[in-house]
């Protein structure tokens, strides 16, 4: 399993990013990376922007097997589940959307499992998605 | 490549050429960059998404942004769209919004 610990995400979300799709677990999933990009930034954004009142720590957990990638987040700031927000209601017309929590529901559809808890003062959220044959 | 954007108008269109991503990183400065556009009779908002290979929800706000608040309902077209930001438009309720090109 491969471990990464940011101390500080303040305005640090683009280079948070960079580093976990830059892992060797990630980016050897050819065929799910743009999912893994998009899904990594959307969290890794969010905690960056709200987890904390000013700054703190986000710890990444990435473990790949076979046919399955693990990613898990996990920070010390506020308890905040993004899975009970309201989802955006994507079936109504264009000129009536609100343009919040599209980047969880992205999530959200595009892993196989989303699963959030609460350990010791942390927030932990573990995405899992099945990889496609890679050869 | 460089995430970059390059905004012309052209009358009534506005012509946005996009490179590498469009995402949190770049999709705020665009969104500001279209609001000096606001309620100014665009009727035509055209994305060269040919060099573009990566899209995030930062992104897809910035497209509901041309679609509602530019103001007078603008035709939104995308030119050479890959697939997997086409999908992320479908998944978020949002291709039937577009119009997608080949050139």
């Amino acid at each position: 399993m491969k471990k990464l610990h940011f101390e500080s995400v303040k305005d640090k979300a683009d280079e948070i990013v960079s580093a976990v799709i830059g892992t060797d677990e990630v980016s050897s999933c050819k065929n799910d990376f743009f999912t893994l990009h998009l899904v990594c930034e959307e969290l890794i954004v969010n905690i960056a922007s709200y987890a904390y009142e000013n700054d703190g720590y986000l710890d990444v957990e990435i473990e790949k097997m076979p046919s399955e990638i693990t990613i898990r987040f996990r920070d010390g700031g506020k308890k905040f589940n993004p899975l009970e927000r309201e989802m955006p209601d994507t079936t109504l017309p264009l000129e009536e959307r609100g343009i919040g929590g599209l980047g969880i529901f992205l999530t959200v559809k595009k892993m196989d499992s989303v699963v959030y808890d609460y350990v010791n003062g942390e927030n932990v959220l573990t995405v899992k998605k099945t990889i496609v044959n890679e050869k | 490549m460089e995430n970059t954007f390059e905004v012309k108008q052209d009358g009534t269109v506005l012509n946005i050429v996009l490179n590498g991503q469009l995402a949190t990183a770049n999709a705020p400065a665009l969104m500001e960059e279209l609001n000096k556009y606001k309620n100014q009779g665009v009727t035509k908002v055209s994305f060269d998404a040919t060099n573009l290979t990566y899209i995030a929800s930062s992104g897809i706000r910035v497209v509901i942004f041309a679609k509602q608040k530019l103001g007078g309902n603008p035709e939104i077209e995308f030119i050479n769209c890959n697939q997997e930001i086409t999908g992320v438009f479908e998944m978020t309720g949002i291709k039937e919004y577009i119009n997608f090109i080949k050139k």
